[in-house]
């Protein structure tokens, strides 16, 4: 299946900003995060289709996942 | 801190404090050890500065009675990784009720003149009354013990923070800096100043790389009061590190505690500026007086941008490995490192530059610059010039001051100097008072007289109920952006439990950084007091005495003629609500009432008996 990852801030060094990419069905976004790499104390959000969403949460064909950093303080 | 227990929660009276009293009228000065009250005293910082503050009546912030309490956490000057915290508490200036009675007010900030205090066997300075000519304070270490002695500042009136840090460290050796710029010297049209803090990398590079404690006018405070800066002169008191804080401190940089904020070439975060990026995403960065237009102007100022046109260098506090600071550096020819500009933390950054309608950061850098030179809270100063800049964009007909719109760089320079140079009481007061002048309050961004901190309030209904401002005092900023909480019972839990929690590292020295997301009611703060000084105060301690300290804050602002009323956001938010913000909408009226009503019925029943009796 077809699922587009959107990559903020951090993560999209030394990746991607956006890409479509194909991964067998029934993966969920734990799968998705450690398969880019991503190291995940620095991931702080989870949106899948624009609502926020976990990384247990299984994804299907079309879904748009966007994975965010952590953010602290100011 | 003198201990005669391991259980101060039990025997908090076994526990005593060093305070030195300085009249500044009479010169008097006066030192003893106090046995503390409670674990809020034991620990320190706003916990013990705010029952100092009940036990007055206040009722104008500039009057002779309001005291400067300047005191540090237990943990400052420890080995524990973060612990510099230096706190400046008093009646607020700024932060005021609609019936114009002064809240309590504490500000922090880190460098190195906290641990040099506490070196010097302080623990608390209270400055009373005023000086009738400009003084600075000397404490210092000697054989008898701590010395405070006043000395006269002339030579020192009308320099910037900075200035005045590096004449004082031209006569001072091994000593650590507390200032005022020009603002806090304009105390009477300047509410919002600051206190700058020395940082070692300030005093060896001469570079202007200081801390600020920043919020709530305490450096106007010290204004009046004639008192422009605080030396502490002593030797270093670094203890050996044990093994229980050294695993504490390898945990605070590498596990959950702040690894996050490490720079990015250590595989961290790359500290606050990061939430530009995260918050852009929800189109949730302000913009033009937190109006954010979704598109993608805010952008332009990710780091990613930046740095292809500036060196931006990782530094970090004093013996703190954590490293979350980002200055920012001119870019020679060579790609070398050149002139310094200023510090980018995502606040200041946002509030000096895309809110008041900057995107370029060399612009932005220079009105941060200014703004710390002549010492004034960023925030404050940030938020009250976007309202100025909104006023004028509605008004062109009859625009304040220079007419300056968002945009304009040179006009908002210039308000901006003004400002810190006290010609301009307009800003210099803050937006609170200027939107009531303008019979315009809804677009003012201010929840309780006090500026909101660069955080949407349609992200974050928490602002409310904050004691010492936005995102410091009340950790529910990310409840609905990071964490995609919308319901009513997440908020009510956020804003009445766990988020408070976050004042706990304003008692006890440590930097939010340490680990903001857990507070301090954690093993590795237990293993800290455990291993530094032999006391034993569990998780449930720590935990009650930080919810009392917060809940006597809430009580106290009562007491200063807040109404419940007040305990809400800047009306534009729901009388015109953002649609280009992409989160659920969880600041229309009916939400709020019901939060209100929810949250008060839960904090109400737990206020009495917190305050002095009258």
């Amino acid at each position: 299946m077809n699922v587009t990852i959107k990559l903020v801030g951090i993560f999209k060094i030394d990746r991607f900003k956006d890409a479509v990419r194909e991964y067998p069905s029934g993966i969920c976004v734990r799968e998705v995060v450690d398969e880019l790499r991503i190291p995940t104390h620095l991931l702080g959000t989870v949106l899948i289709n624009e609502i926020h969403a976990g990384v247990e949460d299984v994804l299907v064909d079309g879904d748009t996942v966007c994975l965010l950093p952590f953010i602290d303080g100011g | 801190m003198k201990s005669f227990t391991s259980d101060p929660a039990s025997e908090p009276s076994s526990v005593l404090y060093s305070r030195c009293t300085v009249d500044l009228r009479s010169g008097k000065i006066h030192r003893e050890d106090v046995p503390c009250r409670n674990l809020e005293d034991v620990l320190g910082g706003f916990g013990r500065s705010f029952q100092i503050l009940a036990e007055r009546n206040i009722n104008h912030a500039y009057c002779e009675e309001n005291p400067l309490i300047v005191n540090t956490g237990l943990l400052t000057g420890s080995s524990a990784m973060t612990g510099l915290r230096t706190y400046f508490s008093g009646y607020s200036p700024l932060k005021e009720s609609k019936k114009s009675l002064p809240a309590a007010m504490w500000s922090t900030g880190s460098g190195n003149f906290g641990a040099k205090l506490k070196w010097t066997g302080l623990d608390e300075l209270i400055f009373e009354n005023r000086s009738t000519t400009p003084v600075y304070a000397v404490i210092r270490e000697t054989a008898e013990g701590p010395l405070v002695e006043l000395k006269p500042a002339d030579h020192l009136l009308g320099l910037s923070t900075h200035e005045k840090i590096m004449a004082l460290h031209k006569e001072y050796g091994s000593a650590h800096f507390a200032a005022i710029g020009q603002a806090g010297e304009q105390w009477e049209n300047v509410y919002m100043g600051a206190v700058a803090l020395s940082t070692d990398n300030q005093l060896k590079s001469g570079e202007d790389k200081m801390r600020f404690a920043g919020r709530g006018g305490m450096g106007s405070l010290m204004g009046y009061k004639n008192l422009l800066a605080l030396v502490a002169q002593s030797s270093d008191k670094i203890k050996p590190l044990t093994p229980e804080v050294k695993k504490v401190n390898i945990n605070v940089v590498k596990g959950g505690g702040a690894g996050r904020l490490l720079p990015i070439s250590r595989g961290g975060g790359g500290g606050t500026w990061a939430a530009y990026d995260v918050l852009q995403t929800f189109h949730a960065v302000p913009v033009n007086n937190f109006r954010p237009q979704g598109n993608n102007e805010p952008e332009k100022l990710f780091r990613e941008h930046v740095e292809k046109k500036f060196v931006i260098k990782s530094e970090a506090c004093y013996r703190c490995g954590i490293t979350c600071h980002n200055n920012v550096h001119e870019k020679s020819e060579d790609g070398s490192v050149g002139r310094f500009l200023a510090k980018f933390d995502y606040e200041p950054l946002n509030l000096l530059g895309t809110n008041i309608g900057l995107h370029d950061a060399a612009q932005a850098a220079s009105l941060i610059h200014t703004c710390d030179n002549y010492g004034m809270d960023s925030i404050s100063l940030g938020v009250t010039v976007s309202y100025l800049l909104a006023y004028n964009e509605r008004h062109p007909e009859r625009p304040l001051l220079n007419g300056a719109v968002f945009g304009e760089y040179a006009k908002i320079k210039e308000l901006i100097t003004q400002a810190g140079l006290g010609n301009l009481p307009e800003i210099g007061r803050g937006s609170k008072r200027l939107s009531e002048s303008t019979g315009e309050t809804s677009y003012a961004y201010h929840v309780k007289g006090l500026e909101i901190a660069a955080y949407q309030p349609e992200t974050n209904p928490g602002y409310a109920w904050a004691i010492a401002g936005g995102h410091m005092s009340m950790g529910t900023y990310g409840l609905l952006t990071r964490e995609g909480k919308s319901d009513m019972e997440s908020w009510v839990q956020g804003i009445t439990r766990d988020k408070l929690q976050i004042v706990g590292f304003d008692m006890i020295g440590l930097c939010k950084f340490f680990d903001i997301t857990k507070g301090i009611c954690t093993q590795m703060v237990v293993d800290c007091l455990k291993s530094e000084f032999g006391l034993d105060i569990t998780i449930e301690n720590l935990a009650a005495s930080v919810r009392r300290a917060f809940l006597r804050g809430l009580a106290l602002e009562l007491r200063q003629g807040y109404e419940k009323a007040e305990y809400t956001l800047p009306a534009e938010v729901w009388e015109r609500p953002n649609p280009n913000i992409k989160l659920p909408n969880i600041t229309h009226p009916e939400f709020i009432a019901e939060l209100q009503k929810r949250v008060w019925e839960i904090f109400e029943p737990e206020l009495d008996g917190l305050l002095p009796q009258e």
